[in-house]
């Protein structure tokens, strides 16, 4: 799956962060370095407070980097400008724990306002591919609710057609499934999968969520902000199971 | 553009209760200020309405003259040294003097504004004034004014049944033949209309040949200002020649200075401007603010402050024409009401209607910048 003699879609090295300043300054992250693949699907685990999040925040374009190289969809983040932040937040699908739907839309505004970023595309052509995709995650029936008359795995699998429909180049996600009970939760990452694997978009997803990890090419886990281990899936597993076992 | 999600407003509508009060917030301003800029207008405009309604492009004033109830008369004579210009047309003299009026009914007295004009041309621009000249040609005939304020009797009542009416004005009886449309202002309740001769028996302290206004009727074409400057300079020092905007303009100058109700209908119209502005900002802001986190997620996903404030201005916009159209409708039912009560000019005129159409968008989108502040704290960063 993993084609390694293509350029990295995301590459970092050298990520130091640190929240607060004099005093208060706390050193997050240390001297971070990875590297994400065209078409990759790489879980980001670890333990609370480890730097996950922050880490998601410094590759979306959300924090600004303070130490390092952080290369992005082309973008380098180090010294970037705003706009050039927001170019590149363009790009990416974005899911969220919590779902962070609008609650004034229904599910298919939802997920129809993303082409008002891509003025390219026509408002015919934006709700059909709306449309399209909310059936894929098995919404078609329920496309003009409003998101609380959606339970909380079908306002997630809102969540991922908003965050696919306009073909983001990389798909970001911090817990996505936190919010869910098991059944709904491993759904909303199987739709995840397959949607990104049909256009060979790859996912950074952050999860504490033992359970999805078969959807992963590769796993990271950090640990006090660094980076402990980046181990292919197969020798992950392995080690979990041994763990575990 | 079009088929593209109304975001603005469908968030602006989805708290039916919030939009509800927004809009009550801006209609109440805005009837405010109709209510307030029509009632100085009309109040105004009702101090001119003789001044407005003179049949001529020139007035000839005693250059005392400070406002209809304080004037001077001057001589007549003074008139004869234009008539022979090739440009004047006519030459209307018009007296003027409050008398007083005793109701037939209760022997009350009042003071009622008396206009003395020439029968066989009509001095003033009135509706149906021109067809009743003759009428005044009869000895002690006078018209009554139709938006008079009540006081006088019931006099158009009975005039209407067929009653004779006959007052003593000026403890002279008078014999009522028609009517006619002044209307009252500040200082004036009512008027009537006689001929010369009927007013110089009226006033026995008036003469002939002192009169209080000359209008000056103009050849088609001519031109006033230049003619205004030239008759001035041969009618001398004494008197003032006026062009008609003029005349109002000076009456206008003397109600202004006289009483504070430019000042105390301005402050009013204010006042519906900031309970507005107060009322819009307060509910845009806690829109803003509960929808924080929305705004945080629309940040992060890569729409731009620019799309954001546009979105909080168009929710600014939609209330102003939400609150605007309302408050106008009422305001219309509300002038009908005082126009019936106080016989004050009220009109919904157009070009204050755009005026207060333009106020109001600038309160709105004044409440709905100041709102925006809120929006730059919302941090993209926290939506993880
Ligand atoms: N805005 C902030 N200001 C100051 N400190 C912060 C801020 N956000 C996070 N931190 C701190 O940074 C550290 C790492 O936080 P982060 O959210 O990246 O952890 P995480 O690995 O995502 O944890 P979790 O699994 O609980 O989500 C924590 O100690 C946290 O307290
Ligand atoms: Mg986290």
């Amino acid at each position: 799956m993993t084609s390694s003699t293509a350029a990295p879609i995301v590459s970092g090295a050298g990520i130091n962060f640190s929240f607060g300043v004099g005093e208060l300054r706390k050193q997050i992250l240390f001297d971070v370095e990875f590297a994400i693949q065209p078409g990759e699907v790489v879980l980001l685990m670890g333990p609370s407070g480890s730097g996950k999040t922050t880490l998601l925040t410094l590759i979306a374009g959300l924090r600004t980097l303070q130490a390092g190289q952080l290369n992005v969809l082309g973008h380098s983040l180090a010294g970037a400008s705003r706009a050039e932040l927001l170019a590149l937040r363009r790009k990416i699908g974005f899911i969220f724990q919590a779902h962070n739907l609008l609650p004034y839309l229904t599910a298919l505004q939802n997920v129809q306002m993303m082409f008002d970023l891509h003025p390219e595309v026509s408002p015919a052509e934006g709700r059909e591919r709306a449309v399209r995709i909310l059936e894929q995650v098995g919404l078609g029936e329920r496309m003009l609710y409003y998101i609380s008359k959606l339970s909380g795995g079908q306002r997630q699998r809102v969540a991922v057609a908003r965050a696919l429909v306009c073909n983001p180049e990389i798909v970001l996600a911090d817990e996505p499934t936190a919010a869910l009970d098991g059944a709904s939760g491993r759904e909303v990452v199987n739709l995840l999968q397959s949607l990104a694997r049909e256009h060979q978009r790859p996912i950074l997803m952050v999860t504490h969520d033992a359970r999805v990890v078969d959807i992963a090419d590769r796993i990271i886990t950090m640990q006090d902000g660094r980076l402990i281990n980046d181990l292919q899936a197969t020798e992950n597993l392995t080690r979990m199971s041994g763990i575990h076992a | 553009m079009s088929q593209r999600i109304p975001l603005a407003w469908l968030q602006l509508r989805h708290e039916k209760m919030k939009l509800f009060a927004a809009v009550s917030g801006v209609m109440v301003s805005v009837v405010l200020m109709w209510m307030q800029l029509g009632l100085l207008q009309a109040l105004f405009a009702s101090a001119i309405e003789f001044h407005g309604a003179v049949n001529g492009e020139l007035v000839v004033i005693h250059g005392q003259y400070e406002y209809l109830l304080r004037n001077q008369p001057f001589s007549s004579r003074l008139l004869h040294r234009i008539l022979g210009s090739p440009a004047v047309q006519e030459v209307y003299p018009i007296y003027t003097q409050p008398l007083e009026w005793k109701n037939p009914w209760t022997g009350q007295l009042r003071t009622i504004q008396c206009y003395g004009i020439d029968t066989d041309k009509p001095a003033i621009n009135l509706p149906q004034l021109a067809q009743q000249l003759s009428l005044l040609q009869h000895t002690d005939a006078f018209l009554y004014d139709r938006k008079a304020r009540p006081g006088y009797g019931p006099v158009l009542e009975e005039f209407a049944r067929g009653v004779t009416i006959e007052p003593e004005i000026n403890r002279r009886k008078m014999t009522l033949v028609g009517l006619t449309n002044l209307g009252a202002s500040f200082g004036v309740d009512g008027n009537i209309i006689v001929s010369h001769a009927n007013f110089l028996r009226l006033v026995s302290e008036r003469t002939a040949g002192h009169i209080d206004f000359g209008v000056i009727r103009l050849k088609p074409g001519a031109d006033v200002n230049e003619l205004q400057a030239q008759f001035q300079a041969i009618l001398g020092t004494e008197v003032d020649i006026l062009t008609r905007a003029e005349f109002c303009e000076r009456e206008l100058e003397y109600w202004r200075r006289a009483t504070p109700i430019g000042i105390v209908f301005t402050t009013g119209t204010f006042v519906g401007f900031f309970i507005g502005f107060i009322v819009v900002y307060q509910i845009l802001y806690t829109d803003v603010t509960t929808h924080l986190p929305h705004f945080a997620t629309m940040k992060a996903m890569g729409f731009t402050d620019g799309y954001l404030f546009r979105m909080v201005l168009t929710q600014s916009i939609h209330l102003a024409f939400l609150g605007f159209v309302p408050g106008t409708l009422i305001a219309g039912l509300l002038y009908t009401g005082l126009r019936s009560a106080t016989l004050l000019p009220l009109q919904l005129e157009f070009s204050r209607g755009l005026f207060l159409l333009a106020a109001t968008i600038l309160m709105c989108t004044i409440s709905g910048t100041l709102a925006l502040r809120k929006l730059r704290t919302a941090d993209p960063a926290d939506v993880f």
